[in-house]
């Protein structure tokens, strides 16, 4: 298979994505200012409620007492993840009802690779606004940004990525059967906040929800980037075992997410057709 | 080698489940029978086109050509490539215009769509612009080419769409109603841009509701109705093989002993004369259509007969969708 043709028109989907973007860049502004407002509230409440010793007790239970920069850092790689899905999911769908999905699966360049392109934009514009978004977020609220090993952190972002993108595949075979994204995305986005552990540490779940939480790719990478730079325990004592576990999802969810969306995706071929919306 | 040919079809069949709603949060299941047992060969360099109203299959049919749909049974082969098993060098080989202005990012400009699309066909970057430049020419869209698609009006969108099948410069081009939408100018503009590349040796599978388009463009027609095949011919052909009865009027010296002789020709049914400036006029109503036309004049001029002015009413390509289908193609489209 012509695979360096097949890059060539992943790119070419991703660059097609930045131009839409060019055409709307009022939502790159909702972008950095969604995570510093989502983390904003939870801080002022803390200092509110939280008097003198607010700094000791979030210590005691999450690891850190720096809990402006571990709420800037949960809504920052929320934002991250809900980017990730309401990206693919309304990419999907807007191909859908737009007509264009039709014409893609006319062209000879597989699904994936599409997918793919698209993947690789959304990953690129919600890590760079994430990323500004924990900076300026720091920044404002008079905390440094750049406290422990920030390369790490960022290798858990990075790798982290493949299994979050390969969880979206998984949804866009829902969107593709039930042509709804809207109220999807939004009830998924509330199972997100809840199970990664945003505003509060995982520990503190019972047991069955902690395992449905640690089942979860974000959930490892938020921790991850948290443990890097903020110094709060890793799940499993030392940060390439947290990293291992990422790897391990890297390895399986990709071949679940193009399995599932495929199975689906003849099934809509075999009767009704992408067309239908 | 034999090159295959651009499209066989054997025994295609497709059904699928509907729901029809019965009020707020009824619904009740129905099957559909989009296409039935449909056998289709289609020869390599000419315009095939594909008649039928609304809702007959030929959408069906095409989808499934294209792999857009998976067919419930039979086989089909497009330029030799198996629809099922060999999907992408299916897409690789056909240039497709199916959802007309709803296949185009109406965000970007036309110059964007086409270069996207070029990646898509696997066109390097070079070969991209090169490509949409070709197209931008040859369709006239030079001062649009550069403006964001939602700006167009609908015929211009229809045209770039259009374009958007050339990208791949394909073998075959399969135009599923391209001139919906189109001014008149326009979409005569638009036969003579298919019919060229069709000379140039592109096959093309053109489908319509519109007879005329049909007849004036198509090296052969099949006519489709509720997944049936139900003819297929070149337009000459299909109005032949009408077993109507044929109004020929014969204008001239014509006796009576001439007249009687073609009454002894028994697909003749039924012969009157009249006169008109002194010259006697004959109307024949025959059966068998145009193909006992020589027949007649020969038993007319054998009778010493001189016959100066012949005119028949020719069945339309109309005639043979209503003889086919058992109604006309307005009445299902309500296009005039």
């Amino acid at each position: 298979m012509n695979t360096q043709a097949n890059i060539s028109a992943m790119l070419a989907s991703t660059r097609m994505r930045l131009q839409f973007l060019s055409r709307y860049p009022g939502q790159l502004v909702m972008d950095l200012v969604l995570p510093i407002v989502l983390a904003a509230m939870p801080i002022f409440l803390g200092s509110a409620g939280g008097a003198s010793n607010a700094e000791a007790v979030f210590e005691a239970n999450t690891g850190t007492s720096n809990y402006v920069a571990y709420l800037l850092i949960g809504s920052a790689v929320l934002n991250l993840v809900t980017n990730a899905f309401w990206h693919m999911a309304y990419w999907l769908r807007r191909e859908q009802e737009l007509g264009t999905l039709e014409t893609l699966y006319q062209a000879p360049t597989p699904r994936i690779w599409i997918a793919g392109g698209t993947a690789i934009y959304s990953a690129v514009r919600s890590v760079s606004t994430a990323i500004l978004a924990y900076g300026i977020g720091c920044w404002i609220m008079h905390v440094d940004p750049f406290t422990g090993e920030v390369g790490l952190a960022l290798i858990f972002v990075l790798v982290g990525l493949i299994p979050l993108y390969s969880l979206t595949l998984l949804f866009g075979a829902v969107i593709l059967k039930v042509k709804e994204a809207n109220a999807l995305v939004s009830l998924m986005q509330w199972v997100v906040i809840f199970l990664m552990g945003v505003y509060y540490p995982i520990t503190i779940f019972p047991p069955l929800v902690k395992l449905l939480s640690l089942l979860f790719p974000p959930t490892w990478m938020t921790n991850g980037v948290r443990a890097a730079l903020l110094g709060v325990g890793y799940f499993f004592g030392t940060w390439y075992k947290d990293l291992a576990v990422l790897w391990i999802f890297m390895l399986i969810t990709p071949w679940l997410g193009w399995w599932v969306f495929t199975r689906v995706e003849n099934n809509v071929r075999r009767n009704e057709g992408m067309g239908q919306y | 080698m034999d090159h295959p040919p651009p499209i066989r079809a054997e025994n295609l069949c497709k059904t699928y489940q509907t729901r029809q709603r019965k009020g707020l949060f009824k619904s009740q299941k129905s099957t559909v029978e989009a296409l039935q047992n449909v056998d289709l060969e289609v020869k390599t360099g000419e315009i095939f086109g594909l008649l039928g109203p609304n809702g007959a299959g030929k959408t069906t049919l095409i989808k499934i050509l294209n792999t857009l749909l998976l067919p419930t049974s039979g086989e089909a082969w497009v330029n030799g490539y198996h629809v099922l098993r060999e999907e992408n060098k299916v897409r690789a080989s056909t240039g497709c215009m199916l959802m007309g202005e709803r296949g185009l990012y109406w965000k970007l400009t036309g110059r964007e769509n086409l270069e996207y699309f070029g990646a898509l066909y696997h066109l390097n970057p070079v070969q991209r612009k090169q490509r949409s430049n070709e197209i931008i020419t040859l369709l006239n869209l030079g001062e649009l080419a550069d403006r964001s698609v939602e700006t167009y009006s609908s015929g211009q969108k229809m045209k770039l769409a259009f374009g958007k099948a050339l990208v791949n410069d394909a073998p075959l081009l399969v135009l599923d109603e391209p001139t919906n939408t189109l001014d008149v100018p326009s979409a005569s503009e638009l036969r003579t841009i298919v019919r060229n590349l069709n000379h140039q040796g592109k096959t093309v599978i053109y489908t319509t509701h519109i007879m005329s388009e049909a007849e004036t463009l198509c090296d052969r027609v099949a006519i489709i109705d509720r997944g049936q095949l139900l003819a297929l011919g070149t337009v000459s052909e299909l109005k032949t093989s009408l077993q109507q009865d044929q109004v020929t009027h014969f204008e001239g010296v014509i006796s009576a002993q001439a007249e009687s002789s073609l009454r002894k020709i028994p697909e003749v049914l039924q012969t009157s004369r009249s006169s008109q400036d002194g010259k006697a006029l004959l109307t024949v109503v025959s059966a068998a259509g145009q193909s006992n036309l020589p027949r007649l004049i020969e038993t007319l001029t054998g009778q010493g007969a001189i016959l100066q002015k012949i005119t028949t009413q020719e069945p339309t390509l109309e005639d043979v969708f209503v003889a086919k289908t058992g109604r006309t193609l307005a009445q299902d489209t309500s296009i005039k």
